[in-house]
């Protein structure tokens, strides 16, 4: 097996050597086609991002609030506008009551630790799992299983109606795709305006910063391939619920 | 094309296409609701013009910049943990795939959808070395299914019914499934679920790459792109070696343009960056992930004034739904893997085969309303010419047309010529004018009236009547008709009073 894995790694390494051998062919190339020796320094990019008047652009908080709230129902999501993280837990609370939630599993994160959300749900006899939690455990098969997951948004946008997540090794990719329903907790500092202001923090972090994951969700999985008829729920979460906190 | 058949031109590829009634209504309406969706959307965001510039601007540097970003990109990527690959031709690509496939020792493949992989035909390649390759966006699974090849860039299904649909499902499931909707859905839900749990590896073709941070960017509605990059242990992406974009920042303005001229959302529902395979501490995200850049023919525009903006194309497929031509016959006529406007011009660019798929640049009204169309802006009727002047110029033109127009300038050339040519003409028609239109079918008039009726002649032309013309302009004409006199003065009334900018 070892011997294996080795073969492996050594076949990787072979295709790494080819793969910078064809690059300077690749670029050498482009240059030649495009007319201009090798670039090998930043060219001046004078139109990048969003056009100036854009960037100026920016709502108050609750018309950003109104205005998120429009385009995530209007894609088909559900938002409630609740006052605190309290309020957040007997939300789900009562969904999970309604909706006979047997697995639940949510985000390793500090806002969630201190939620107690398996108290609240223990009385409906849903059992709360934390992604990550033990070493050992299939944790895509967990989310997969489960009836609703739990997360914390990063960032959120009013002018799309978009949620960003991203993914850590508490914060799981599976725990926003997996399971059938989906709950997102805003805290309302986190709301934006436009798109451009969560997007250039990936910019400022630089590549070494970013994590494997940056998903944006705007709204519950959706299809219009069979006759234009639109469908809720194809692959990923058919009920998503935004929880604006605050 | 496996769906094209023995039909190998455009037009015979657009009769079959012609003859099925749900096909051409299905196209109708499919692409009038996208293309209200776009037009909504883009009035409802406001300065698309300037939006549009934008993209453009963004899209024009980074080619013009190329071998600086792809560069830039590759390194970056390599630098977060991906392997890198770049292949020359649609078989280098297939090569890769297959050995990193075998390699892994897969059984199965699970797939988004990819424009690349259509080009390279990868599913068939897989099969052949046994391995299951899985379509899971719905559009591609039902068509997968069926045995065919997308119609539609955005929309890949768009010319099958629901009850073709329940009978392809009914037959995987084993069982009778109903014509409905959210049946067939949830069937396909379940049924792909399986998939991608058990799936070795995941494909997935490309949208974006930033090449700042070495990133990769997929646009989906569904979930079944994230599925891919989240759940197999392999991750493999195609991507065109043009899909380049310098930043973060600048994805904003693709994110603007993108979903909003492909079906008029806001945004899709998941836009997702990836960044590098998963971090050691993490417990999903693929453990080995592979990025093969793909040429194929597109280098052969960089430096070519007249095709170089190809590249800025960003596969929305507002070309597709605003072209009256795609609307008539479908995305199968075209015969290639890309159809509609930017595949009339695409199709022959990456082939570099003018003679071969000529009769495609003719399937064009040159209408420009592509053009209009583009968020990038990309002169795709100016294109079209460009193509068809190619053609002649290697030889490729019609005999007869040719020398119908050498005959059409010895003629124009000579006025006395032409005036002995009418004379001619008008006691020759007196032989075929039938209800005012000349209908045959024969000699010079074959292609044209295959479809059109030629007028027949005047019996007095326009030069006949050029000296009272001629009269009347000199001296002017003395008196306007008083009814249509007070008619203008009315619409002048009319337009000053309503303001605006007055040429409504």
């Amino acid at each position: 097996m070892a011997k294996q894995a080795g073969s492996h790694e050594e076949w990787l390494e072979q295709l790494a050597e080819e793969s910078k051998r064809k690059q300077e062919a690749f670029m050498n190339g482009i240059a030649g086609k495009l007319g201009h020796p090798r670039m090998t320094s930043a060219p001046e990019h004078p139109f990048r991002g969003a056009p100036d008047f854009w960037e100026a652009f920016e709502w108050p908080l609750e018309e950003r609030i109104d205005r998120f709230e429009d385009n995530f129902k209007a894609a088909g999501g559900h938002v409630a506008r609740l006052l605190d993280m309290e309020a957040a837990k007997r939300f789900i609370a009562e969904k999970a009551e309604v909706l006979s939630a047997k697995y639940v599993i949510r985000q390793n994160q500090p806002e969630l630790n201190e939620l107690g959300l398996e108290e609240a749900l223990a009385g409906s006899g849903a059992e709360v799992r934390v992604w990550n939690g033990e070493a050992e455990e299939n944790w895509r098969a967990r989310a997969a299983e489960s009836d609703f997951g739990v997360v914390v948004a990063d960032y959120a946008v009013a002018y799309t109606g978009s949620v960003t997540v991203l993914s850590s090794k508490d914060k799981g990719r599976s725990v926003s795709l997996l399971p059938t329903a989906l709950f997102v907790l805003i805290p309302l500092e986190r709301l934006k305006t436009r798109l451009g202001e969560v997007l250039r923090n990936f910019d400022a972090a630089g590549r070494e910063q970013l994590p494997a994951g940056i998903h944006f969700i705007s709204g519950p999985s959706r299809s219009a391939d069979i006759e234009n008829d639109l469908t809720i729920g194809v692959h990923g979460p058919g009920v998503v619920y935004a929880l604006l906190i605050g | 094309m496996s769906t094209a058949g023995a039909a190998s031109t455009v037009k015979e590829r657009a009769d079959l296409a012609l003859n099925d009634e749900f096909l051409r209504k299905a196209v109708k309406f499919t692409t009038e609701r996208l293309r209200n969706g776009k037009k909504q959307a883009s009035a409802e965001h406001g300065n698309w013009d300037d939006w549009r510039e934008r993209g453009r601007q963004i899209r024009l540097h980074t080619i013009a910049h190329l071998d600086y970003y792809l560069n830039l990109f590759a390194n970056q990527a390599r630098a977060n943990g991906v392997h890198v690959h770049f292949a020359e031709t649609s078989a280098e690509a297939v090569k890769l795939s297959l050995e990193i496939a075998q390699r892994k020792q897969a059984k199965s493949v699970v797939k988004s959808k990819s424009m690349v992989t259509e080009e390279l035909h990868l599913n068939h390649e897989l099969e052949s070395i046994g391995v299951e390759a899985i379509e899971t966006d719905l559009g591609e699974y039902i068509i997968q299914l069926a045995g065919e090849t997308p119609s539609h860039i955005i929309i890949p299904a768009i010319h099958k019914n629901r009850y073709q649909v329940a009978d392809l499902l009914s037959q995987e499931a084993g069982e009778t499934l109903a014509p409905d909707t959210s049946v067939l859905a949830g069937f396909v839900r379940k049924k792909l679920r399986e998939k991608f749990l058990e799936a070795d590896i995941g494909m997935t073709g490309c949208n974006f790459a930033i090449a700042e941070t070495g990133s990769m960017v997929l646009f989906e509605n569904e979930g079944n792109a994230r599925m891919v990059t989240t759940v197999p242990k392999t991750q493999i992406t195609l991507m065109g070696m043009e899909r380049i974009i310098p930043s973060w920042a600048d994805l904003e303005v693709m994110a603007t343009l993108l979903p909003r001229s492909a079906t008029g959302q806001k945004l899709t529902v998941y836009m997702s960056g990836i960044t590098g395979p998963r971090r050691e501490e993490d417990s999903d995200g693929p453990d080995e992930m592979h990025i093969i850049i793909v040429d194929n023919g597109r280098s052969l525009q960089l430096g070519d004034p007249e095709f170089q903006e190809l590249l800025n194309c960003i596969r929305c497929g507002a070309c597709l739904n605003a072209c009256p031509v795609y609307r008539h016959i479908g995305g199968h006529a075209y015969g290639g893997t890309y159809s509609g406007p930017i595949g009339a011009v695409l199709t022959p660019a990456l082939n570099k085969n003018v003679a071969e798929w000529d009769d495609i640049a003719n399937a064009s009204s040159l209408c420009g309303a592509c053009y209009e169309a583009c968020p990038v802006k990309i002169p795709l009727h100016e294109m079209l010419i460009y193509l068809r002047r190619r053609k002649l110029e290697r030889g490729h033109g019609d005999a007869a047309e040719s020398l119908g127009m050498k005959g059409f300038a010895a003629v124009m050339g000579n006025s006395k010529r032409y005036a002995g040519i009418v004379k001619l003409g008008k006691l020759g028609q007196k032989l075929i004018v039938r209800d005012g239109g000349i209908r045959l079918k024969l000699g010079p008039l074959k292609g044209w009236n295959t479809y059109r009726v030629t007028p027949s002649l005047p019996k007095k032309s326009f030069r006949d009547q050029w000296g009272t013309l001629e009269q009347e302009l000199r001296h002017g004409l003395q008196e306007l008709d008083p009814a249509a006199r007070s008619r203008m003065e009315a619409i002048v009334r009319d337009r000053d009073s309503k303001g605006g900018s007055g040429h409504g």
